[in-house]
This record gives C-alpha cells, sequence and structure tokens, in this order.
C-alpha cells in the first residue's frame, strides 16, 4: 500500500488505543521511504522497538553542531548497540556561516530561538522530510500541556506535505507517559543518554537546554528565558456537532 | 481552478491576527484577486462554513486554502508561503517557509 492509498484519518482513529510496537509496524509496513526522527533523549525507545521489526530500520538525528558531547556519544552508543548507521543531518554552511558571522554564536538569548533552530534544525529536517512518506516521531502528549494535548498517534503532515506529495507523521508514543517510557527503558536495558542521569529531562542544544530540579515540568528546562507565546492558529474543531 | 480562503474568528468574536495578516500580504501583493472566495471559520459556531470545510479536511489550523481543480484531488495548504508558492507560482524564499512552519508548529523545535 501507498501513501496515496492510506486513510490517516480511519487510520488514526482505529489505532488510537495500539501499543506503539503495533503502530510502528503499520508505518513500517505500509511505508517504504519512511524514517525514524531520534533527539539522542528517550525516543531511543522508538529505535528498540522498531529494530524488532525491521532491523535495517532507517533513523535520522538532527545534528545541530551544538549538542551536549554525551548526546554525540550517544548517538553513537546506539549505532553501535543496535548495528545501525543514524544519517546526521547538518545545517546548510551556507546558510549557517551567514547567520553565525552576522549574529554571532549566541543571538537567541537576546532574540529567541526561531532563527537559530530554523537554520540549524527544520530547514535540515525539511529536506530530509521531502524525500520520505511518512516519519516517525518520539512525541507525546504528556510533554507539553499547552501545545501536545491534541497528538495522535498518526496524522498527514500538514507543515512538510506538498500539494502533489502527502507525508504522513506517526507518533506511536502519543498517549505514553514519561514513566511509561522510563519503565520501558529500564525494563528492557535499553541505553540512555547520560544527560539524563545528570538531571536533564528534555535534551536539545547545549545552550538551551539545561537540568530541572524535581516536581519541574521537563520544559523548564528549555529555552528558559524565554517566555511563552500567546497561541491563536488553531481551530478548535472538536466542538463541532455531528 | 477554484480557491477558497478560511479565515477564523475566535472564541471572543475578534478576528485572527494571522488571518488578517495574510490578507494583509495578499493586498500587499496584489494576489487577494486570485482567491475566488473567502468563508469564514467562526468558533463560535460549528456550523459556519469555514467550520464545516476544517471538519471536512481535518484542518485544525487558520487560515488554511482549499485549492479544487478539475479531475484532480482537491488539495489543502495551511502554510501560507507554501500556497503562494505552488498553487499561485510566486517566489517565496525557504526562510520565509520556515519561519510560518516554527510559527504554526510551536513543537518542530523540541525535535
Amino acid at each position: 500500500m501507498t501513501a496515496v492509498t492510506f486513510d490517516v484519518v480511519k487510520l488514526a482513529a482505529e489505532y488510537n488505543d495500539k501499543t506503539p510496537s503495533e503502530i510502528l509496524a503499520l508505518a513500517i509496513e505500509h511505508f517504504e521511504d519512511l524514517s525514524i526522527s531520534f533527539s539522542g533523549a528517550e525516543d531511543v525507545v522508538l529505535i528498540d522497538m522498531a529494530v524488532q521489526i525491521k532491523a535495517d530500520i532507517e533513523v535520522f538525528s538532527l545534528d545541530t553542531g551544538r549538542l551536549h558531547p554525551e548526546t554525540y556519544q550517544f548517538i553513537e552508543q546506539v549505532n553501535n548497540h543496535y548495528n545501525i548507521k543514524i544519517d546526521l543531518l547538518s545545517p546548510d554552511p551556507k546558510q549557517l556561516e551567514k547567520f553565525v558571522h552576522g549574529k554571532g554564536l549566541f543571538s537567541f538569548y537576546q532574540d529567541g530561538h526561531q532563527e537559530c533552530c530554523g537554520i540549524r534544525k527544520v530547514m535540515p529536517l525539511r529536506r530530509v522530510l521531502s524525500s520520505l512518506d511518512a516519519w516517525i516521531t518520539g512525541q507525546r502528549q504528556d510533554q507539553s500541556p499547552d501545545t501536545r494535548q491534541g497528538i495522535p498517534v498518526l496524522q498527514k503532515d500538514n507543515a512538510f506535505s506538498s500539494g502533489d506529495h502527502m507525508l504522513v507523521k506517526f507518533n506511536p508514543l502519543a498517549h505514553w507517559t514519561s514513566q511509561q517510557v522510563w519503565h520501558y527503558i529500564r525494563e528492557n536495558d535499553v541505553p540512555f543518554n547520560e544527560l539524563h542521569a545528570k538531571g536533564f529531562a528534555s535534551i536539545g542544544c547545549e545552550p538551551c537546554t539545561r537540568a530541572i530540579l524535581p516536581n519541574q515540568h521537563e520544559r523548564e528546562g528549555r529555552w528558559w528565558w524565554e517566555e511563552a507565546t500567546k497561541k491563536e492558529c488553531g481551530l478548535h474543531i472538536n466542538n463541532i456537532k455531528k | 481552478m477554484h480557491i477558497t480562503m478560511v479565515k477564523k474568528i475566535m472564541k471572543d468574536g475578534s478576528p485572527c491576527r494571522k488571518c488578517a495578516n495574510v490578507i494583509n500580504q495578499l493586498e500587499g501583493s496584489n494576489l487577494l484577486d486570485r482567491i475566488d472566495q473567502i468563508v469564514i471559520a467562526d468558533e463560535r459556531d460549528p456550523n459556519s462554513a469555514g467550520m464545516i470545510l476544517a471538519k471536512e479536511h481535518n484542518v485544525d489550523l487558520a487560515p488554511f486554502f482549499v485549492v479544487e481543480e478539475d479531475g484532480q484531488a482537491t488539495k489543502i495548504y495551511t502554510v501560507y508561503f507554501k500556497f503562494v508558492k505552488e498553487v499561485l507560482a510566486e517566489g517565496v524564499s525557504e526562510q520565509q517557509e520556515v519561519k510560518e512552519i516554527m510559527e504554526q508548529n510551536p513543537d518542530i523545535d523540541y525535535l
């Protein structure tokens, strides 16, 4: 079956209560051009589950050039542990050079992280996704009460689909909690980024990530100097009467 | 080709800022006359034309564009600059597209 005949809405409802492994199996069965997005953190559980279904599953990671040494070491560890080769995606050197030359290495502390993330993460992501029919993320609803509560287990990726090319996004861990993820890691001896043992819950680039204290939400460890912005673009279609 | 733009009225009755910005950009680029109709998705009225279109096409962002063409599947665009580039065939920079994608997907940078 190809993406063209893949009924996203119907399958999202059908797989809403399935396990992450079952959702991964659906993705792997239906899409050849498919890859897991690995952040170098606890989403390693996706790789652990996926290699049991397809040993040579494709995985990519966004190498922003600013990750912690521990994260680079962990990526190598995951490669060796699962006998895979994670595709490390780098920013476009010309765009990065222009940005750093113009604004320096820490402009995000003054004018926000979006421009830097755009060049170091989103542009390389966009390029790789243009060659895929589906991708798999470790996004979970419990990661952000504000923006991730509505994440389905699979969806059409409206941000990166084009008029002629539908991209499907799978979020097999959407309904899992952080506690379930860590239970899986411990039960299955899954390797993990040692930054987690140092108090880092959410792991990104080194200048923009910090350890958190007990009972702080994991998002408080990212871009802590910025205020949450008001978001108003969502349509609350769930309220529509059937 | 028939192009419908869906813009939103928020729950408090105020217009959606992003929708207004997009209309301003269309006007400023002399592209507004290429939009065949503009319908309202009123969050206070689930039966408003735009809310029905949003439900029909499983869209949860506004504004969005519905592009219908004879003999082809209906195409939905939630990213304005992608719509401008692909449908209106106007030049758009990668920075413009990425900025809009990030604004609409505040979690994308957590990857």
